[in-house]
């Protein structure tokens, strides 16, 4: 059973189809998120990881501003702007996906990142600049592979044709955009009302 | 409640003192100036750096014994250290030795027997047998004369089919090769340098700047009207600034641009300079609005393909090495000694700048201080092949200089050379080469793997039996599983 458990999202991977399909309909919703976070937390893991110790020959990132607790926003914040916008999005839409089943696919989708960027993290620092190509082919294909199984969760998951998943998808990448617009309105609002509320309590303070 | 209000106080200011501290994009300059430069990091940030070059003294019209210099344009110095410098408003040329002492005054050349003067001439050049080219702006005319004050040659109305037809030649700067070709940069001229033969005729063009769009001036441009459109400003390739001739005959040139503003040309005209360096060849890679973008208005050659650039803005002198590395930046607006008015010449004497003042009239002297002493030679050394003598110079310059990253380049080469990988790539990470710690790398690998040659190969023969084995042992265990169920079958 447990053997089992951990083969299921690599089949998924190998077999996205199927693989999506046992997820909306056979699977526990539990076990589905358990895995999920396992796999998020594994990306936040190679995200935090390969900003420190990439090979000095791929790595990009000034040592001097790398904040790790950052590296995990990077990853939480698309992954929740992501699921919101694209579960506001099928809703409107008649999908037939519920919020949990949008937010599995997606972490499942990004299984290929996980098993492909964390060992080159390892790897890349045995590399010269010229097979430095296999690193950034092997990075594309992550991407590539991502991509794909993200639609294909998504198809499933909410049981469009392809044509209504790719609009959906361009629809969700606007949505996130405009939530990203509004997030940063109302931050910087906050903070000027905490500006405004400071300086009244400066006044106030310094003058008595 | 006292209390309180001191307490918050005490926050703010730390707060606003860590703001403070931690801006990376602002103003390089330095808060203290006088002693300290600055240079910029792998990462683009300007980072402390120690002077490399003093003001030690000022020289003015009085000072030299001429009379207060009038709109000075244009200075240059020979090998032999002599110093010509173009006084434009008194249309006159004082030639000075290398202390600075004056040696003669030109403002008049005869010609056929009449007495010719000169009409707000902007640019010089000497050659190597002390011929004296002035641009003599005014009169639109080069005049070549001997070391004799004689006349050789006067260069007007240049005619050519490449020219239009009311062209009117206003010489601005030049320089002259080693043949006797001369190059003209002169006003209203888009197409490059002006180029002449030894005889003073006109042969071609050379090194045009490229035109560069403004992609919302072509918007408008493209939505208007044709009578619109012929108001509007024409789409022009870049005059350029200023130029110089190293010994080999290639030409430095720079424009008015804020990128992309330092050429290197060769005999066809095309720009050959090598941009190897972490940021461009450019002046300051940070410009803002308040404190306005680089405009270079001079450049000079030194030895092993050193060359340094003026901006005419911020009045700063950076000097690049020919691989494009910034080595070291010096001066500054102001009025104190070692800052600038209107900054428009600049020239090498030996190790020594000078940088002429157009306004205030005024030369300033710049000596190397010990650091700036040992990077040039460290330059040179490296230049030269010299690689032992440049490690020893690139150590005492990190020691003085921690910051200057492309310095652990030149260790780590020198390193490499002699067989140390491991410690060559430390000083490549350090500089953040990574093509060269990409070389170091391989060939240390090779270094480890031959070395350790048995025990790798030993390590995967004992994994594949391993593998092997274990493969073996779990069909034996699947087979004695299988075994009682067919039993109990039967």
């Amino acid at each position: 059973m447990n053997k089992e458990l951990v083969k299921y999202p690599f089949e998924l991977m190998a077999h996205p189809f199927n693989g999506f399909w046992d997820l909306k309909y056979d699977r526990s919703r539990k076990t589905n998120l358990v895995i999920s976070f396992i796999i998020l937390g594994l990306m936040v893991l190679t995200n935090v990881l390969s900003t420190q110790y990439s090979g000095f020959l791929v790595s990009m990132y000034n040592p001097n501003y790398m904040n790790s607790l950052l590296e995990v926003l990077y990853v939480l914040i698309p992954v929740i702007f992501w699921t919101v916008a694209n579960w506001s999005i099928t809703t409107l839409m008649d999908g037939e996906g519920k919020f949990v089943e949008i937010f599995t696919s997606t972490c499942f989708a990004m299984l290929p990142l996980v098993i492909i960027n964390l060992p080159w993290i390892w790897l890349s620092n045995y590399i010269s600049l010229q097979e430095a190509s296999f690193y950034y082919f092997s990075g594309s294909l992550a991407t590539i592979w991502f991509i794909f199984l993200l639609f294909v969760g998504n198809m499933t998951v909410q049981q469009f044709t392809p044509g209504k998943t790719i609009v959906t998808i361009l629809l969700t990448v606007a949505a996130m955009a405009f939530m990203a617009f509004l997030c940063l309105l109302f931050f910087s609002l906050v903070q000027q009302i905490i500006n405004f509320s400071m300086t009244i309590y400066q006044e106030i303070v310094l003058r008595s | 409640m006292k209390n309180v209000a001191n307490r918050a106080r005490a926050y703010i200011l730390l707060a606003v003192c860590v703001l403070l501290g931690v801006m990376p994009g602002a103003a390089p300059a330095m808060a203290d100036g006088s002693s300290s430069s600055y240079n910029y990091s792998y990462w683009g940030e300007p980072v402390a750096s120690p002077a490399a070059y003093q003001a030690t003294e000022l020289w003015t019209g009085d000072s030299l014994g001429t009379g207060p210099l009038k709109d000075p344009s244009d200075m240059h110095v020979t090998p032999d250290g002599d110093i010509y410098v173009l006084d434009t408003g008194n249309n006159r040329i004082l030639i000075l030795d290398s202390q600075f002492k004056l040696e003669r005054i030109i403002d008049s050349f005869k010609q056929d027997g009449a007495v010719q003067t000169f009409q707000s001439p902007l640019g010089l050049f000497v050659t190597e047998n002390k011929d004296l080219y002035i641009a003599d702006t005014g009169n639109r005319r080069v005049v070549q004369l001997d070391s004799g004050d004689n006349v050789v040659k006067v260069v007007d109305s240049p005619q050519s089919e490449q020219l239009p037809e009311n062209f009117t030649f206003q010489p601005v700067r030049l320089v002259v090769d080693k043949a006797q070709r001369l190059y003209v940069m002169a006003t209203g001229v888009y197409d490059g340098f002006m180029e002449f033969n030894s005889g003073g005729d006109f042969t071609s063009f050379i090194g045009a700047n490229k035109v560069t769009i403004d992609p919302v001036e072509y918007f408008w441009k493209r939505i208007s009207t044709q009578a619109q459109r012929s108001q509007m400003v024409m789409y022009t390739p870049t005059e350029f600034s200023n130029l110089d001739i190293n010994e080999e005959g290639f030409i430095y040139a720079t424009n008015g641009q804020r990128s992309n503003n330092v050429k290197k040309l060769n005999a066809q005209g095309s720009d050959i300079l090598r941009r190897l360096g972490y940021w461009e060849p450019e002046g300051d890679i940070y410009a803002t609005v308040t404190t306005g973008y680089t405009r270079l208005a001079d450049i000079d050659i030194g030895d092993s393909e050193m060359y340094s650039i003026l901006d005419a803005n911020h009045g700063r002198v950076f000097t690049y090495n020919g691989d494009g590395y910034l080595l070291y930046v010096f001066g500054g607006m102001g009025n104190q000694l070692g800052y600038f008015n209107t900054p428009a010449a600049l020239e090498r004497v030996g190790d020594d700048f000078i940088v002429l003042d157009k306004a205030l009239g005024e030369i300033t002297v710049f000596r190397s201080t010990e650091y700036g002493r040992t990077l040039n030679q460290a330059v040179r050394s490296y230049y030269n092949g010299d690689e032992e003598q440049a490690l020893q110079l690139f150590r005492q310059t990190i020691n003085m200089n921690a910051n200057l990253d492309f310095a652990y380049s030149g260790i780590g080469k020198a390193i490499l050379r002699q067989g140390d990988y491991a410690e060559a790539m430390k000083y490549f990470k350090q500089s953040m080469d990574k093509t060269n710690y990409s070389k170091a790398y391989l060939l240390y690998r090779k270094q480890v793997l031959r070395a350790h040659f048995t025990e790798i190969v030993a390590a995967v023969f004992l994994l594949v039996i391993a593998v092997f084995a274990w493969i073996k042992f779990r069909k034996m265990k699947v087979r004695k599983k299988v075994v009682p169920r067919e039993q109990r079958a039967g």
